[in-house]
C-alpha cells in the first residue's frame, strides 16, 4: 500500500470568449477495492449552475454550466489516494464488456494480430499479459501520430500511437479472444497528464494492465473512469457557442508521500 | 360511403392546407411529400378489435418488463429465455442508462405496433416500435376533416371516435409528470414528422418547444418562453433519438438535444417520453423473443401472433432459411424504416448465393420471416376500387393503465406489386373505423 499525493488541472482558453457553455467532467477518483480517495480540493468554474452526478458505468461526473461570456474555463481536483497493489477487484461481469465497442470492433486488422499472435497459453490473465507483451515489443509510442477518434483498427495499421491506442488494441484483442475487458482512464505517478489503461475480467474481478508501460497496474496508478472505450472516459465534454479557438492546457502531478 | 368518397380530393387538399407532410431524406436533400389519403377506411369490427386490444395490451405490458429487467437485475438472461448476444450487442442497448428506473417503471409510455391481417383475418405482429414511433396525427387529423366532409358517414355508422388520441396522450405524460410544464420537443420543421410534433402540442396543449429553447439548470429542466420567462418542465414527449438527445452523454456532435438533460432524468427531475435505451426491445432480433417474455413475465400465452420467424444464429433455424431462401423475406435487423428488407424470391441466382454467404458469415445481423399472405385492402384508384397490401400501427399508450387507442394508423402501397408500406418509401395512409357493435 501507497499514499499518492495527486494534483490534477486542467485550463482551457477560449479566444475569442464563449458563451451558453454546458458541459460535464469527470475528473474526481472515487474508492474502488484498489484505492481510498480523500478529496482535499476540488473546483470546476465558471459555472452558474454545477451539480454531481453518476454515470451508467459508476463514474463521477460534475455536469454543469456557464450562461454568460468567458475566456477560461478550468477544473481542479486535489487530494491522496491510498492505493493497493494489483488488486483483483471482486464484482459481477456486466456482458456489455465482452462485445466490440465503437473503437474496438473486431475488424480485419484485429483478427490478423491476433492470428500472429496465437497460440496463446494459460488462464485469461496469462494470455492477456502475453498479448500486451506482443504489443508493447510490436508497437511504437509515438504521439502525435493519430487522434481521439483513431479506432483500433486503424492503430494497427499504423503500427504507433499513445496510451489510448495500446488500451483499444488491447481490448479489442481480448473482446476478441472472449476475455472481457475495459477501457479505464486515470493518473500514473509522476508528472505529466491523464493516462489510459485496460482492465480486464477473469477469476470474477476487474484486474489492471497497462500496455503502454507492459506493466502490471499497481500502487503507482490512480483510477477515475472507466468504460467500453474512450469515448465512455471522456474528461470533459462540452458545447458552447462563440467562433472561437480553444487552447487546452492539463496538468498531472502524482508523488508518493510518506 | 359513397359521399366520402366523392369528397375525398377535397379532403386531400384540406391536408395538403394543414401541411399533413411527410418530410424525407434522399440523396442528403430533403423532400417535403403530401402524405396521400385513401377514404375507404379499414373497418375492424367489435369481435375483431376485443382480442388485438387485449393482445396489444399484453405485448406492451411485456415489453415494459423486459426493459425495466434489461436495465436493472436482468434476470431473462440469467434463466437463459433470451441470449445475452440479443440483448448486449443490440445497438439499442444503452449502457448509459444502466440501472435508471424511470417515473412509475413505464419505459415505453407510447407504443406503436405494426401488424397484418392475413387472409383468414388473424393478425400477426410485424414489429415494435418503442422509441418515438409517429403516425397518430394522421389518422386523427383525417377522421377530424373527413367527419367534416361528411357527417351522415359518421353518423349512419357505428364507429368509435378516436378523436380522444390528444387526451389519452396528456392523461400519459401527466401520469408521470415530475412537477413542472408538459413538453413536446421538436428537432424543427426539417423532421419528417413536424406536422405530427406541431399538432400533437396544440391538440394535447403541451408546449411545442425546439431544442435551444430548453436547458438544464441545477439539474433541472427549464423551458425559457418568448418573453425570456423560465419555467420548469416535468414531462418531456421529445422527438428526437436517443442518439442526439443529450450531446453531453450521447453523440457529442449532436447539434440539437439538450446538454445534460440526462442527468436531470437520473435524479428524478424529469419524465422522458419514452425513455431512453428502448431501442433494446424494438430490435428486429428481440422480436424473436417477445412470445417467450409474455411467457416469461406475465405467465400467459400470446394473444397476438409473431409473424413465422426464424433466427439464423441459431442452427436449426439457419439450415431452414438456406433451404427457403426464395420464399422468405430477410430483414436486418439495424435497419427500420423499410429499408434493408429483401425478399427471397427477388434475387437472383448469383445474389441468392451471395445472400447465403452473408447470412452464415453474420448470422446476429438478419432474421428471416416467412411472407405472410396478407389480406388486401381496397383504396380507389380514379373512381375504381383496386385491391393492396396494407398494415396497421396500432397506438399503445402506458399511463396508469395501460390502453389502446381505438383507431391506429393504417399504411397501404400504391403500387400493386409491392409489399412495403412505409410512408418513407411513398405509401399512402387510410383512417381506420373500430366499429362499437
Amino acid at each position: 500500500m501507497r499514499k499518492l499525493k495527486f494534483h490534477y488541472r486542467t485550463v482551457m482558453r477560449f479566444d475569442p470568449p464563449v458563451c451558453r457553455h454546458s458541459y460535464a467532467v469527470r475528473c474526481v477518483p472515487v474508492d474502488t477495492q484498489a484505492q481510498k480517495i480523500q478529496i482535499e480540493s476540488r473546483y470546476v468554474k465558471p459555472a452558474d449552475s454545477l451539480n454531481e452526478t453518476v454515470d451508467g458505468f459508476g463514474n463521477h461526473r460534475y455536469v454543469g454550466y456557464c450562461q454568460g461570456y468567458h475566456s477560461e474555463f478550468e477544473y481542479e481536483v486535489r487530494g491522496v489516494a491510498e492505493v493497493e497493489s494489483m488488486v483483483l477487484q471482486k464484482e459481477a461481469l456486466h456482458p456489455i464488456f465482452k462485445y466490440p465497442s465503437k473503437f474496438t470492433k473486431h475488424e480485419p486488422e484485429v483478427v490478423e494480430l491476433y492470428r500472429k499472435m496465437c497460440p496463446l497459453e494459460g488462464d485469461e490473465l496469462q494470455r492477456a499479459v502475453f498479448m500486451m507483451n506482443y504489443l508493447y515489443e510490436h508497437f511504437e509510442y509515438v504521439p502525435g501520430v493519430t487522434n481521439i477518434d483513431t479506432t483500433a483498427a486503424e492503430a494497427i495499421r499504423l503500427g504507433k500511437g499513445v496510451c489510448q491506442d495500446y488500451a483499444h488494441i488491447m481490448i479489442a484483442l481480448c473482446r476478441f479472444a472472449r476475455i472481457p475487458a475495459r477501457y479505464v482512464v486515470g493518473m500514473m505517478i509522476g508528472e505529466g497528464a491523464t493516462h489510459a489503461w485496460v482492465e480486464i475480467y477473469y477469476n470474477h474481478g476487474w484486474y489492471g494492465l497497462d500496455p503502454t508501460n507492459n506493466l502490471h497496474v499497481d500502487d503507482y496508478y490512480i483510477k477515475i473512469a472507466h468504460g467500453r472505450d474512450y469515448e465512455d472516459c471522456v474528461v470533459d465534454r462540452g458545447r458552447f457557442y462563440g467562433p472561437t479557438t480553444q487552447h487546452q492546457e492539463v496538468y498531472v502531478q502524482v508523488e508518493e508521500i510518506e | 360511403m359513397q359521399n366520402l368518397i366523392d369528397r375525398t380530393a377535397e379532403i386531400n387538399k384540406m391536408l395538403a392546407r394543414y401541411g399533413v407532410k411527410f418530410g424525407i431524406y434522399k440523396n442528403n436533400v430533403f423532400k417535403e411529400q403530401l402524405f396521400p389519403f385513401d377514404p375507404l377506411p379499414r373497418i375492424i369490427t367489435k369481435e375483431e378489435y376485443i382480442p388485438l386490444e387485449k393482445g396489444l395490451i399484453q405485448r406492451v405490458d411485456a415489453l415494459n418488463l423486459f426493459l425495466k429487467d434489461v436495465y436493472t437485475d436482468k434476470q431473462i438472461v440469467k434463466d437463459g429465455v433470451i441470449p445475452e448476444d440479443f440483448v448486449f450487442s443490440s445497438s439499442g442497448y444503452l449502457p448509459e442508462c444502466e440501472g435508471m428506473v424511470p417515473p412509475k417503471g413505464i419505459y415505453s409510455h407510447i407504443s406503436g405496433i405494426d401488424l397484418v391481417q392475413a387472409k383468414d383475418k388473424s393478425w400477426y405482429i410485424l414489429e415494435d416500435n418503442l422509441r418515438i414511433p409517429s403516425g397518430a396525427s394522421y389518422p386523427l387529423i383525417a377522421r377530424e376533416l373527413c367527419r367534416r366532409a361528411s357527417p351522415q358517414t359518421y353518423q349512419s355508422n357505428r364507429i368509435i371516435d378516436n378523436r380522444n388520441y390528444h387526451k389519452l396522450l396528456r392523461d400519459t405524460m401527466e401520469n408521470v409528470n415530475c412537477g413542472g410544464i408538459p413538453v413536446i420537443m421538436t428537432p424543427g420543421r426539417y423532421n419528417a414528422a413536424y406536422f405530427e410534433h406541431s399538432y400533437l402540442a396544440e391538440r394535447s396543449g403541451c408546449v411545442l418547444a425546439m431544442c435551444s429553447d430548453l436547458f438544464v439548470n441545477e439539474n433541472v429542466l427549464y423551458y425559457r418562453d418568448y418573453k425570456g420567462e423560465k419555467m420548469r418542465v416535468g414531462v418531456i414527449y421529445r422527438r428526437i433519438s436517443d442518439e442526439y438527445l443529450d450531446p453531453m452523454t450521447f453523440n457529442s456532435e449532436s447539434l440539437i438535444g439538450v446538454p445534460n438533460i440526462m442527468d436531470v432524468y437520473r435524479a428524478g427531475n424529469v419524465a422522458i417520453v419514452n425513455a431512453p435505451g428502448n431501442g433494446v426491445a424494438d430490435d428486429k432480433g428481440i422480436y424473436y423473443f417477445v412470445p417467450k417474455m409474455i411467457r416469461y413475465y406475465l405467465n400467459e400465452e400470446p394473444i397476438l401472433k409473431n409473424a413465422p420467424t426464424y433466427l439464423p444464429f441459431y442452427e436449426e433455424d439457419r439450415k431452414y432459411v438456406l433451404d427457403n431462401l426464395e420464399k422468405l423475406v430477410i430483414k436486418d435487423v439495424a435497419e427500420a424504416g423499410g429499408y434493408g428488407v429483401i425478399f427471397g424470391r427477388d434475387l437472383t441466382k448469383e445474389q441468392l448465393e451471395n445472400m447465403k454467404q452473408l447470412l452464415i458469415r453474420e448470422s446476429r445481423r438478419f432474421i428471416a420471416q416467412e411472407v405472410i399472405d396478407f389480406l388486401d385492402l381496397d383504396i380507389m384508384e380514379g373512381n375504381e376500387r383496386v385491391p393492396r397490401k396494407a398494415d396497421l400501427r396500432a397506438f399503445v399508450l402506458s399511463g396508469e393503465t395501460t390502453k389502446v387507442w381505438a383507431s391506429g394508423l393504417t399504411r397501404f402501397s400504391r403500387q400493386a406489386d409491392s409489399f412495403v408500406v412505409n410512408s418513407s418509401q411513398g405509401g399512402g395512409f387510410k383512417d381506420t373505423w373500430v366499429l362499437s357493435q
